[in-house]
């Protein structure tokens, strides 16, 4: 007996003689003991606390004992319950055990009789107990289990890459809800055969790897244009799964959308592509003309080789000013470049570029109108970057202006924004060439810019500039009467 | 058979008046009658009214596809479909421009009978004309 423990007894029995005299008895012999004397005490205590035993009388006035049993066993099963009675039986006996009475005591019983019989019960009763524990135990590591693995589902689905799994013969065991997103699929359940959903040249990555006869870690990667044209492209890995023995379990895969980074991809190699463009062009030109000069079947006169010499010097200051600014394109984007933030005052900024312009000014006789009516602006920006903006500007202005012409410049400010306005008499531009007027490369040739050199970059770096500082450019231009570019740049600098 | 016998006259289209002078030099120097022209529009007008035996275009002039443009607007002449049309231009496969002139498909769709690259190569170019003719 576990002498730690006071096994509790319940007895229940309407003849009060032998319940005190049974309870005296297990009092002595170590048990605590809680008495009951008719079927409706018995099942209301029997109910409401756990006894370790229970000794119940057959034959009750109000609710017989085998109801009584009945309802303890239910309420609490690890009671163990022995049946009483004087009317002793064989029928009784095997109603009592098949509803789950422990054993079966007849009446009358000698003391040593009760007390082998209780603890033969209290034996059960402890084993009961302790797989109880355990059974506990391992619904609450289950439970553990559950929530651990709708933590990590939790987790899967937050993902914004798709993720996927399929096992070794081929089944999807698992996917998450970007899986289904990012491959733009209508549905996906597991137990889907992979080669039924995903786009063939996944099927053959995943084919690829759970054919294979080596199963190493490695991962296989894919982009795939999932919508066309380049509304959703995917980057799928598909990586081995091994289980610890190194044995191979299947495959995950990952699926990221890619979309935007190779929209930009994109537009970074058509810019690459023309910068090429627009490298080789002026270099095959010089390399043409030095071919004629250099070959002596070309009985070409000494005008002409000065002629293709100039040209050839033309077309290498151009290339030059294009390398320039492509430098500065790229200073721009690396940021290579650190800012010096001072004090700029805008009117003096530009006084100083129409002197570097004045030569082109003098050559086409072009009339400076300054309409500004004071004499400080101030803004707070690196004095070589708000240079450029306006000697980009005003050199267009003089470039795609008419001889004699004249360029008006403007400024004003107000409460947060210095802005400037310079406008030529020139050209003008077509509705379709203002459209295209911000794209690299982008020069209007028409019958009216023939003969004007440029890079194409100009406006580029422009735009870029005044939008790094957080400002904006206009651009109000009709065809045949002039061009008027008005930009905003904010006074401080965050 | 010389190619001069099938090519008298060639027609080079091409908006950068350097490179334009140079090509027709070097083309009237290996015994071709040049004509020229300085963007795609004016480039038909001259075939129109010329006639060439062969024509050389260049790819980006006042338009990215003004080249194209005018390549198919020579192939679709019952003249031009005969003579040899050539597409002049620095953009080709290693300055990303993802086209070419190939195979039979690409010329169809390109209309043209192939693709030279800048600075053209005398040597080359009469090289490709005889081959469109001994094909």
């Amino acid at each position: 007996m576990d002498t730690e423990k006071i096994p509790r007894v319940l007895v229940v029995d309407d003849e009060k003689g032998l319940r005190v005299g049974t309870g005296r008895l297990l009092e002595m012999e170590g048990f605590s003991v809680k008495t009951a004397e008719n079927g409706t005490e018995g099942i209301l205590l029997g109910t409401r606390e756990d006894f370790d035993l229970a000794i119940i009388d057959m034959k009750m006035p109000d609710i017989d004992g085998i109801e009584v049993l009945r309802k303890i066993r239910k309420s609490k099963p690890n009671t163990v319950c022995f049946i009483a009675t004087a009317y002793a039986s064989y029928e009784t006996a095997i109603e009592a055990t098949r509803i789950g009475a422990f054993g079966y005591i007849p009446k009358p019983f000698s003391p040593e009789e009760l007390i082998q019989q209780l603890n033969k019960g209290y034996s059960q009763r402890l084993l009961l107990l302790e797989s109880e524990k355990l059974k506990k135990e391992r619904e609450e590591n289950l439970l553990e289990l559950a929530g651990e693995k709708s933590r990590l589902n939790a987790i899967i689905n937050a993902i914004i890459s798709g993720v996927i799994v399929v096992n070794k013969t081929g089944e999807i065991v698992y996917f998450n809800h970007a899986a289904i997103k990012n491959l733009n699929l209508d549905e996906l359940n597991i137990g889907d055969r992979y080669e039924e959903k995903m786009p063939q040249k996944v099927n053959d990555l995943i084919e690829e790897i759970i054919s294979s006869e080596i199963k190493t870690q490695k991962s296989l990667a894919i982009q795939i244009e999932i919508i066309k044209p380049n509304e959703l492209i995917a980057e799928i890995i598909c990586t081995p799964v091994l289980h610890p023995d190194g044995s191979f379990a299947g495959v995950v895969l990952v699926i990221r959308n890619i979309t935007e980074m190779k929209k930009i991809e994109i537009i970074k190699s058509q810019f690459i592509s023309m910068v090429a463009h627009e490298l080789k062009t002026p270099v095959a030109a010089v390399q043409g003309f030095l071919n004629i000069l250099i070959d002596d079947r070309f009985n070409i006169g000494y005008e002409k080789q000065k002629e293709y010499l100039s040209r050839s010097v033309v077309r290498l200051s151009s290339l030059l000013d294009l390398v320039n600014d492509l430098l500065d394109i790229s200073r721009m984007e690396t940021k290579s470049k650190k800012r010096e933030i001072e004090k700029l005052n805008v009117p003096e900024i530009i006084d100083n570029c129409i002197i570097t312009l004045e030569l082109e000014i003098k050559k086409k006789s072009i009339r400076i109108i300054r309409n500004t009516l004071q004499q400080e602006c101030n803004l707070f920006a690196d004095s070589n970057e708000i240079t450029r903006v306006f000697t980009n500007l005003l050199s267009n202005a003089i470039k795609y202006n008419k001889d004699k012409g004249s360029i008006s410049i403007n400024i004003e400010e107000n409460k947060n924004f210095i802005i400037a306005r310079i406008e030529d008499t020139g050209i003008g531009m077509k509705p379709e060439e203002k459209d295209k007027l911000f794209q690299e490369f982008f020069r209007a040739k028409n019958e009216n810019t023939r003969g004007i050199s440029g890079t194409g970059l100009g406006l580029t770096i422009v735009r870029r500039i005044i939008e790094s500082y957080h400002g904006k450019m206009e651009v109000e231009s009709t065809y045949g009467i002039g061009t008027a570019f008005t930009i905003y740049l904010p006074k401080s600098y965050k | 058979m010389s190619i001069h016998e099938k090519i008298k006259k060639l027609l080079i289209v091409d908006d950068d008046i350097d490179l334009l002078e140079q090509h027709k030099m070097l083309m009237e120097s290996k015994g071709f009658k040049v004509v020229t022209a300085e963007s795609g529009k004016q480039g038909y007008d001259v075939f129109l009214n010329e006639k060439p035996d062969a024509a050389i275009v260049d790819l980006i002039m006042e338009e990215s596809d003004s080249g194209f443009v005018l390549c198919h607007r020579i192939k679709r002449t019952e003249y031009g479909k005969k003579i040899p049309v050539f597409m002049l231009t620095s953009a080709t496969y290693e300055t990303g421009f993802k086209f070419s002139a190939a195979t039979d498909e690409e010329k169809e769709w390109i209309k043209c009978d192939g693709i030279i690259n800048k600075p053209v190569v005398v040597e080359e170019l009469l090289q490709k004309l005889e081959n469109f003719y001994s094909k």
